[in-house]
This record gives structure tokens, sequence and C-alpha cells, in this order.
């Protein structure tokens, strides 16, 4: 068997092992037979070429999390906090603020169809679901500003290897607005496969971070998936450091038309860390805006991997859509592989799409050290400075100051 | 203060200064002009630290050290301030941050202590006053969409924090309109005192209007061909760079 057969063989045992009679019993065998056909991700398809999986013969795979018994550490940058350690909900879910309703997928009514109802893009989104502890939904009410910052901490930690499937299901109702921090931490050769569907209703509104912060030799694969009806507007923003293993595979679709979106991120990877973003932005529907800023630094042995596509589809006019990627080396050995794509299907549409690979600037570094400035310090600001313009157009304030001072950590 | 023996410099492995000396002490201001090309800046950017700037023979002394031992920042800390030609802009990084990190450097490096934050803010709204920046540049990002006026203002304005021993400025009346020049030139005779000295790289008499110097030097191919009294820049002025270089040649 070749070593992506074995890492197949190990997605159904994992599967089959996680099978359970509970609520969420079809929505897991669904996912097995889906699994059955599905190839494993190995670097000659398109979407893998630079991103190998070869840290998963770890074991990863073999073996699902057991429950966490210790808690988490970790910023207050939210109101209200819900941790979901090694995927397992809590089992009591803390008081909400108002407009916001949250409920466990185990638990949810039969009317909470969009569940089951939606396919996950990727062979891991479908693993997500097969192994499927339990995972959380949250619904916004109509018309209501959740007035508090919500907080989603996943804590995935083992110090053996497994697999830990962590859920998140966002609802938002026509004219609602929310402000939700899904923050990712822990540490130990755990994979967490996390899988995060937003739906933004008509007319809603949300403001999200995805924070990525687990310790170096933690896993993490996950799939973001956002759907934006009429006059919806998602502000999305991922920040992340490298760690053995990241990649993000995020898929937007402006379904219908007036939907806004607006994402941006930032990821450093340093030493031998690995990060992968894979972003699909399709406009289905006319008249929407997107726009997309992301900024990588890789040093050391450091690799990142971009690839942003947006698709413009035949009914899309007007379509006005922005992509940019930054990047910068800070060492000859560092690697940042950036793909932009476009394929537009119509031809009332503005689109721009650019990306960059640099240096740090020697004029500027000289402009530093000529002030006093020590190298090691100008070569911080000048990346702290780099990524700043993201960090910057970020609304709130906790994770805004958070932000600049972990990252700048690691530059 | 500064002992210039000699000096021969390349850039890119072209050589540049041929045998330069000067000597600067505490107190005097001197001028250094030249046509372009003659290696007004390259002198400068050696004294600065730049990299890529080879000093490939000569000595350079600062306050009887050897500049060549010591790193671009190391110097900065011992006082000297190199006033940007083309100074360069960094967005992201505030000037305000940028100053901070400027300060504390050098005065830790001086013994001093670092200053507060309100006092920190105080001194460096004055400076901006002082060169008629508006305070909002102390916000933006360092040089960030500043126009050249305002570029050449933000290094006066640094210089005034940092009150370096040996103020180096190339070229700073460049490209100035006469009321920017005479901002530039407030400054600079506001820092005037007799521990501190400072160096004019100039194309233009025109600044010596308003920055009397003590020592007027002409550079050409690399060399001091000839050192006056401020007189020497009007007799400059008068005759043209022209003049110099063919006496040089008829000599």
């Amino acid at each position: 068997m070749t070593p992506a057969e074995q890492l197949k063989d190990s997605v159904l045992t994992l599967a089959h092992a996680t099978q359970r009679d509970d609520t969420l019993t079809s929505l897991r065998r669904h996912a097995v037979e889906q699994l059955k056909v599905l190839p494993f991700p190995d670097k000659k398809q398109e979407a893998w070429k630079y991103t190998g999986l070869h840290a998963l013969t770890a074991g990863q795979l073999n073996q699902p999390a057991t429950m966490l018994q210790h808690s988490a550490q970790f910023p207050a940058l939210g109101d209200c906090v819900i941790v979901i350690g090694n995927g397992f909900l809590p089992a009591q879910l803390p008081d909400l603020p108002a407009g916001l309703s949250a409920t466990t997928f185990s638990s949810a009514t039969p009317s909470d169809k969009s569940i089951s109802d939606e396919h996950p893009d990727t062979l891991f989104g479908w693993l997500n679901n097969a192994s499927l502890n339990d995972g959380l939904l949250l619904k916004t009410e109509r018309n209501q500003k959740v007035a508090a910052v919500v907080h989603v901490v996943f804590f995935n930690h083992s110090d053996t290897p497994c697999h830990a499937a962590n859920r998140l299901q966002v609802e938002l109702a026509e004219g609602s607005e929310l402000t939700l921090i899904e923050h990712y931490i822990g540490s130990g050769p755990i994979l967490a496969n996390a899988l995060t569907r937003i739906q933004a209703g008509p007319n809603s509104r949300i403001t999200h971070y995805r924070l990525q912060s687990e310790a170096a030799d933690t896993l993490h694969i996950g799939n973001l998936q956002i759907d934006q009806q009429r006059d919806s507007y998602v502000d999305s923003s991922q920040l992340m450091r490298g760690n053995v293993l990241r990649r993000n595979d995020i898929h937007v679709r402006l379904l219908e038309s007036g939907a806004e979106l607006s994402m941006r991120g930032v990821f450093i990877a340093r030493d031998q860390s690995h990060i992968d973003n894979h972003i699909n932005v399709e406009h289905v529907a006319a008249h929407c805006p997107s726009n997309q800023i992301y900024k990588g630094i890789a040093g050391e042995k450091g690799r990142a991997v971009f690839n942003g596509r947006i698709h413009i589809h035949p009914y899309a006019k007007g379509s006005d859509a922005s992509l940019s990627n930054n990047n910068m080396l800070l060492s000859r050995d560092a690697e940042i592989d950036s793909k932009p794509e476009l394929e537009i299907y119509n031809d009332d549409v503005k689109c721009a799409h650019g990306t960059t690979v640099g240096q740090m600037d020697a004029a500027q570094l000289f402009y530093l050290r000529s002030r006093g400035i020590d190298e090691a310090k100008a070569k911080r600001m000048l990346g702290t400075g780099f990524v700043n313009e993201t960090l910057l157009a970020m609304h709130d304030d906790s994770v805004r100051d958070w932000a600049i001072d972990w990252l700048g950590e690691a530059l | 203060m500064l002992e210039v023996r000699n000096l021969h410099a390349s850039v890119d492995g072209k050589d540049i200064l041929k045998g330069l000396t000067l000597t600067v002490k505490p107190g005097e201001v001197h001028a250094i002009m030249g046509p372009n090309g003659s290696g007004k800046s390259t002198l400068s950017n050696v004294l600065a630290g730049r990299p890529g700037y080879q000093i490939t023979a000569g000595d350079v002394l600062y306050e009887g050290k050897p500049l060549a031992e010591m790193e671009t920042e190391e110097r900065a800390r011992a006082g000297i301030f190199l006033a940007f030609q083309y100074p360069v802009e960094i967005p992201g990084v505030s000037n305000m941050e940028f100053l901070k990190a400027s300060l504390e450097a050098v005065r830790s490096a001086q013994g001093k202590e670092p200053l507060d934050a309100v006092t920190l803010l105080r001194r460096a709204r004055e400076a901006c006053q002082h060169v008629n920046l508006d305070q909002q540049f102390l916000k933006r990002g360092v040089n960030e969409g500043f126009s050249g006026g305002e570029k050449k203002r933000n290094e006066i304005m640094q210089m005034m924090l940092l009150e370096p021993k040996l103020a180096l400025l190339d070229e700073t009346d460049s490209g100035l309109d006469i009321d920017a020049l005479q901002v530039v030139a407030k400054g600079v005779n506001a820092l005037r005192s007799p521990e501190r000295a400072i160096v004019l790289v100039t194309h233009y008499q025109r600044l010596l209007d308003y920055i009397v110097p003590d020592h007027v030097h002409v550079l050409a191919d690399g060399k001091i061909i000839k050192s006056g009294g401020k007189e020497l820049a009007l007799e400059l002025e008068q005759k043209g760079y022209g003049w110099l270089t063919g006496e040089e040649e008829s000599a």
C-alpha cells in the first residue's frame, strides 16, 4: 500500500470506530459512505500540490481523541465564552446573551435540517461528519443585534497522536448581527479537524475572527464554509501562526445579490512550520462585492502556500471582486507559493487580483538602524508593520491588541 | 569630533571617494558642496554605515574611535545622525512608534532614563510644532504618503528629538521651497551649540543664506579640492563649479 492508501485505510477505520447509535447516526453513516469513494489527498492533486500529509503517518488518523480532564488557558477576548475540549461539548452551555441561542447538534430538533443537508467540500470535512462527537449550533434571532462578543474556544490536547472533530455552525437570521471569535488552541500531536459553517441570512451582519494559535506540535486541517444570502455582510479575519501542518480550505458563496464579503488574513510560518490556505470565493449572484487581503511571512525553513480563487458565475453581473496576497520572506530557505486564480464567466465584472513575494526592504532596515534601533528589533518592526495594515482593519480592539502582540512574538 | 583621513570608498565596486580629508570640531558647522556625482552623498552614507558602501583605504575616526568598527545602530547611539536625502517610507510602522524605539535605543546607550509616554508625546509634539509638521503625522506610517518637504521636515524633527552630537544633513535642502527651507534652517540653527557639530551636504548655496557655515568645502571627483570660509559659497554661487574644477585642471 502507498502511504496515501494507508492513510485512507486509517480514515475508514477511524470513521467506523466512531459510529454509534444516537441522533447523529445517519449523519455519520452517510459520511462513511462518501469517504469510501473519495480519494485521499496526495501531491498529484492540484489542491494538494504543495502540502504533503506525511505528518499524519504518526497516527493521528488511527485514534479518536478522548474527553479532556483539564481546563484550557486562553486570553479573555470575548464576553460569552464556550469551551469545547477535543470536540466534546460542555455538559452545560453557558448563559447566552440576548438575541442568541445555542444548541448541540445531537439535541437539535429535526427542523434543523441544515446540519445534514449541506455537504462538506473535502474528505476531511466528510471525516468530520463521520467521526463527529457533537457540534455547536449558534442561532441569532431575527432583527436582533447580539451585543456580547461570543468567544468559542476549541481546545485540543493530547500526548499521543489522535483525531478530534471540531464543529461549529452559525445561522444568522434575517437582519441580525453577531461578533464571533472562533479560537483554536491546544498542544500535542493531535489533529484538529475543524469544520465551521456560517449561514448569513438576508441583511444579516457578522464580524468573524478565526484565530489559530495552537502549539507548533499540533496539527490543524480546517474547513470554513460561508454562505451569504441577499444583502448580508460578512467580515472575516483569519490569523494564524505555523505548526507541523496547517491547512485551511475556505469556501464562500455569495448566493444572492447585494451580499458583501470582506476577508483578510495573516499567516506567519517560522522555523519548520507549514501553513496552507486554499480560498475559493464564488460570486453566484449579481451585484456582490468581495474584497480579500492576505499577508504572509515565512522565515527559517517555514513554508506557506496560498491559493486564492475567485469564481464569477455567468449570472453574477456587476460583480466587484478583489484579492491580494503579499508575502515577505525572511530567509533563504523559507518558501511561499502563492497562486491567485480568476475564473470569470460573464463580462460585466470588475476584478482585480495580485500577489507579491519579496524580502525585507534593505533601505527600510537601514533607515531604522540609522536611528539607533538594533537589527533584530528593526526586523521585528518591519515584519509587524507589514501585517499591521491588515490587523488595523479589524474592528474589535481586544482581538486586535492581542493579535498584534501574539503575531509580534513570531517576528 | 570627526576626523576623516585620506578616505577612499567604493559603492558596488566603483571607487567614489578618492582621498578625502576633513576635520570637524565640536561647535562647528561645515558645508560640503559639489556638483552631482562628486561623492557628497557617498560621504554621508559611508559615515552613517549604509551597507554596500565600502571603505577601501584611509581612516574615519569619531571621537577617536574608528567608525568602520561600529555597526550602523552603534553609530547612531554614539550620537551620529544622518538626515536622509531620500527619507524612506515605512507603511505600517507609525512615526510615533518609530520615534519611541529610536529614542529608547539611543537614550539607553547614552545612560539616560527612557522617557515616559507623556513626556515623549509632549516632546514629539513640540518638535513637530518647531518644524511646522501637523501632529497627525505622528500617527501616520513613517514618511508614508508625506510630500517631499514633509519628509525633510520629519528628518529635522527626529534630529531635534535625538539631539545628536554630529548631525549630517544630506541634501536636506534639495527640492524644498523657500518657506520649507526656512523651517528646516530654523530647526538646524536651534540645534547649533558648542558641543554639537553639523555637516551640511548640499548642491545649492541657497541653504547657506539661512544656516551660516564656519567652513565651506568643495568636493569634486571624490576629493576636497578647496576649503574656505562662508564667502567661498558665495563665490561658487557666482562662478559655478566649473571655475574650480577647471582651476584644478589648469593647476
